[in-house]
């Protein structure tokens, strides 16, 4: 019965440390909570990966990212997406219309990187942007060409794509923060607009992390 | 048996059944669990009693599935075993040893022992069944939400069969005892 007792014991003490480090001490239950909280914890840098856009003259997503001068709302999309893309559309047209309202350069801008470049086109986003009221002195719209380097930037990243199987895809769609260094400092849900375009605006403005 | 649980885990079988979350948790986890149940019945007699020397009671090994299975259930895990083998592999291990441990454990748990480990899993299980399926989000980025809700109603279901089967049993172990006693009125 002793023995029992000392490997009930044991079992308790493993599983409550497994627990805690999987949920980083409570705090989350999903991957994609965990990956909110590490990068809050730990930024993580743009890869350099090669991108073209209408309009993008950058060589790649570092560079385009990493100028010094903007902090960059990202997210990441397929132009023939019908259901949260149009929603995810519809933020970036509010977070853009609330950019230009300001009159001035708030020094924050829009980045939709596509993960579908087979159908996302440097054309067909061009013409994605036209739809979208797209101001390009605001929001910009990038594909990355090469299959492992868009791998790459998911990986960094931790977006996670899965085809529904009809053409569609689920993510985990997120707006992204990127300092002017070209690090991801913050990830806001889709709802967060209004938090993540005053988070922007704040590290623009010079605010601390 | 070894045959099919490693059909299971090292042909293309494995990423299939895992590439749905509903194939996942609901046909590959049982199988996996049955194949720790029946690879445990090959364990020799000493092997056996020196095991359950640490499991009076069937207590330390209900007390494992009970505390894997909770584990099992954190979304995040089931996202990381499917883009890191470690985790997966853990996984394999968890899922193994809790059908190693219910098969040396059961028994010998009695039906007090039984009711209570019930008691607390099928509670904890409904739970987590009932949030996949209220729950607007996806719990796991590699799943579909549709696919969580499945997983959600099948370990309801799961549960509720469980519940039965074992009343079933129970009340059969019940009057089996109860019968002698009423020849000898």
């Amino acid at each position: 019965m002793l023995r029992t007792a000392f490997a009930c014991a044991v079992l308790l003490l493993g599983a409550g440390l497994g627990a805690g480090w999987l949920t980083h001490g409570f705090q989350v239950w999903t991957a994609e909570g965990a990956r909110r909280l590490e990068v809050l914890q730990r930024p993580i840098d743009v890869p350099a990966v090669p991108v073209q856009g209408p309009g993008v003259a950058a060589r790649d997503l570092h560079d385009l990212l990493a100028g010094g001068q903007q902090v960059t709302i990202v997210d990441f999309i397929y132009t023939h997406c019908e259901s949260l893309c149009l929603s995810l559309g519809n933020t970036y047209q509010q977070m853009q219309a609330a950019l230009q309202a300001t009159g001035k350069d708030t020094g924050v801008r829009l980045l939709s990187v596509s993960f579908d470049p087979q159908r996302d086109t440097v054309e067909q986003l061009l013409s994605h942007a036209k739809r979208m009221k797209a101001d390009p002195a605001v929001w910009r719209f990038v594909r990355v060409p090469g299959e492992p380097e868009l791998q790459r930037v998911l990986d960094r990243f931790q977006v996670v794509i899965v085809p529904d199987g009809r053409g569609d895809f689920q993510h985990n769609a997120a707006l992204l923060v990127v300092d002017a260094q070209g690090r991801l400092v913050r990830i806001f849900d889709i709802a967060e607009q209004q938090l993540a375009l005053d988070y922007a605006r704040h590290l623009a403005a010079g605010g601390e992390l | 048996m070894v045959i099919a649980l490693a059909l299971l885990a090292f042909t293309p079988l494995r990423r299939w059944m895992e590439a749905s979350m509903s194939l996942h948790m609901l046909v590959q986890f049982p199988l996996v669990v049955l194949g720790g149940y029946l690879l445990a019945g090959e364990l020799g007699p000493r092997a056996t009693a020196r095991l359950q020397r640490w499991n009076a009671h069937g207590l330390t090994g209900l007390l494992a599935v009970a505390l894997l299975l909770a584990l099992l259930m954190i979304p995040r895990w089931l996202d990381l075993a499917w883009v890191d083998l470690r985790f997966e592999i853990a996984k394999w291990l968890a899922l193994l040893a809790t059908g190693g441990a219910l098969r040396l454990s059961w028994s010998r748990a009695g039906l007090l022992g039984q009711v209570f480990f019930l008691g607390n899993t099928l509670p904890m299980t409904v739970m987590a069944g009932y949030l996949f399926i209220e729950s607007p989000l996806r719990l796991c980025n590699a799943y579909l939400l549709d696919d969580q809700v499945t997983v959600g109603k099948g370990l309801i279901v799961a549960c509720a069969l469980t519940a039965i089967t074992w009343l079933i049993q129970a009340g059969r172990l019940l009057s089996r005892q109860a019968a002698p006693k009423r020849q000898l009125q």
